[in-house]
């Protein structure tokens, strides 16, 4: 992919810099929105969830928690939802002029991801105001984002090339993704979740990259060093499939679009 | 060296689909990655042949016109020389850069100024950011756009908006320039420009393929011209 992308870097970086003009033209509070679109989500679920309903998750506050999970799902359904329109949206450039497809996509984990680093820096600066202990193990923090960086990638662009094909991807994904906010532990904790379905949820890549990063930052934990290398494992082989049939089937997008 | 080919097609074959729905492709596609077999060379319900067998070959410093009535087949040959989509039979041999100038500003986008659109196509185009940020005062300068070039192009007009498209890709370091039916951009004065510039394309070597309806104004400007009628290729 790097040898592929390289002679193309200038155009992935133009691609990327103008997907991010555009998001923020001709908007009152511009990057803002990178910032206010977790938090309120955030205080939504703290609202619902602590005030309402009550329940307890984790000893510690509902904000940390809640922010820990919608951050990176922001980031994921974000980066899937732009994608899955991005080559077929743009069929006046892939029929018009060569470049590696898998370019349009990509820009949109990127600057998503720009977004989520944001989101990080507010997230951090939450954890110094409540006051929780920062120990070495949050630098699993950096795996688990290589991580959540190469399965979102892999879902974009196996999403963006099928929807080349089926516009029923669109309209299926959009529903899909809520089914996934569910099965991902945002709202709730996998920890009080029965043994029965832990099994079925953590076939989500997503559910072991969430609970994870809560538990790096927030508790100070490790990672078990088997589980998170499988998680690795699994996701690499996915990514490296999905790439392989992408740029297989990239030759006909112009000709199907 | 001079007489080498820069471009080649030997007998080349495109079959396209008339259908929507297109679940064959995706299928045979997903197959070929398994098995690495090539797909069908024969036509099946509601394809057509887009080109037949059509062989030519381009040298370095030509100016070659593509020539026929629309349908024929002229534009699925460009797309095919700028790589953006494949030959179902035969070879095709690219030597060199290709700026595509295939319908012009395909990469411009409504709400980003004619600066930020520069980068944009610009790149599309194959220059690099550095290259870009050393030309753009020449690009503006041959647009006649100064006055404009922080506005969104949204608020162009659409010959404002050829004018920056089509001085943006003359600009291009390509080797080979691929134009489409662009030749009836703008005004009298910028229309002469702009042949102005494509004959200093071919003073420095560069190589031109264009096409057109227009066969007055292809014989004047080309070397040579191949008809096309079809699909196929007439002499």
């Amino acid at each position: 992919m790097i040898r592929r992308l390289y002679a193309y870097k200038d155009l992935l970086l133009v691609f990327i810099w103008r997907e991010f003009l555009i998001r923020y033209k001709q908007t009152a509070i511009g990057v803002l929105w990178a910032i206010l679109q977790p938090v309120s989500l955030m205080m939504l679920f703290t609202f619902i969830f602590g005030v309402v309903l009550k329940t307890t998750q984790k000893e510690y506050p509902y904000t940390l928690f809640y922010f820990a999970g919608v951050l990176p799902w922001t980031f994921f359904s974000g980066a899937t939802n732009f994608s899955v329109t991005s080559l077929s949206g743009n069929f006046n450039l892939v029929t018009k002029i060569y470049f590696p497809r898998e370019i349009i996509p990509l820009s949109g984990v990127a600057i998503n991801f720009i977004d989520y680093l944001i989101g990080l820096v507010v997230y951090f600066l939450l954890l110094l105001c409540y006051g929780i202990p920062l120990t070495w193990n949050i630098l699993w923090l950096f795996p688990l984002l290589v991580m959540l960086v190469l399965y979102t990638t892999s879902i974009s662009l196996l999403l963006a090339a099928l929807n080349v094909y089926y516009r029923d991807v669109k309209l299926a994904s959009t529903f899909l993704l809520q089914f996934l906010f569910f099965a991902t532990p945002v709202i709730y904790s996998i920890d009080r979740v029965e043994n029965r379905w832990k099994t079925l949820l953590f076939l989500n890549p997503l559910t072991f990259i969430v609970e994870n990063m809560r538990r790096v930052t927030i508790e100070g934990r490790g990672i078990v060093l088997w589980q998170i290398a499988a998680e690795m494992a699994g996701i690499l082989i996915l990514y490296f499939v999905i790439y392989r049939i992408f740029i297989r089937i990239e030759r006909a997008f112009a000709d199907v679009i | 060296m001079l007489s080498d080919p820069v471009i080649s097609f030997q007998q080349v074959w495109k079959k396209y689909s008339k259908q929507q729905a297109l679940n064959n492709s995706l299928r045979e596609e997903l197959f070929s990655v398994i098995t690495g077999r090539k797909s069908r060379e024969e036509l099946a319900a509601g394809e057509f042949w887009a080109l037949k067998d059509i062989s030519f070959s381009v040298k370095k410093g030509e100016c070659i016109g593509l020539y026929g009535p629309n349908g024929s087949g002229k534009s699925t040959i460009l797309k095919l020389i700028s790589n953006v989509t494949y030959p179902t039979k035969g070879a095709i041999g690219v030597k060199g850069r290709v700026a595509p100038l295939i319908e012009l500003g395909a990469g411009m986008h409504p709400d980003l100024t004619g600066i930020e659109n520069i980068y944009m196509n610009g790149t599309i185009l194959g220059l690099t950011i550095k290259e870009l940020k050393r030309k753009i005062p020449e690009i503006v300068e041959f647009s006649g756009l100064d006055d404009f070039i922080n506005v969104p192009v949204k608020k162009y007009s659409s010959g404002m908006y050829l004018r920056l498209a089509f001085s943006i890709a003359v600009h291009s370091p390509a080797d080979i320039f691929l134009f489409d039916e662009v030749l009836a951009v703008g005004d009298d004065n910028f229309q002469a420009k702009c042949l102005e510039r494509i004959e200093l394309i071919m003073k420095n070597n560069g190589t031109i393929l264009v096409v057109s309806h227009d066969g007055v104004a292809l014989k004047s400007l080309c070397d040579d011209i191949i008809s096309l009628k079809s699909g196929a290729a007439i002499y």
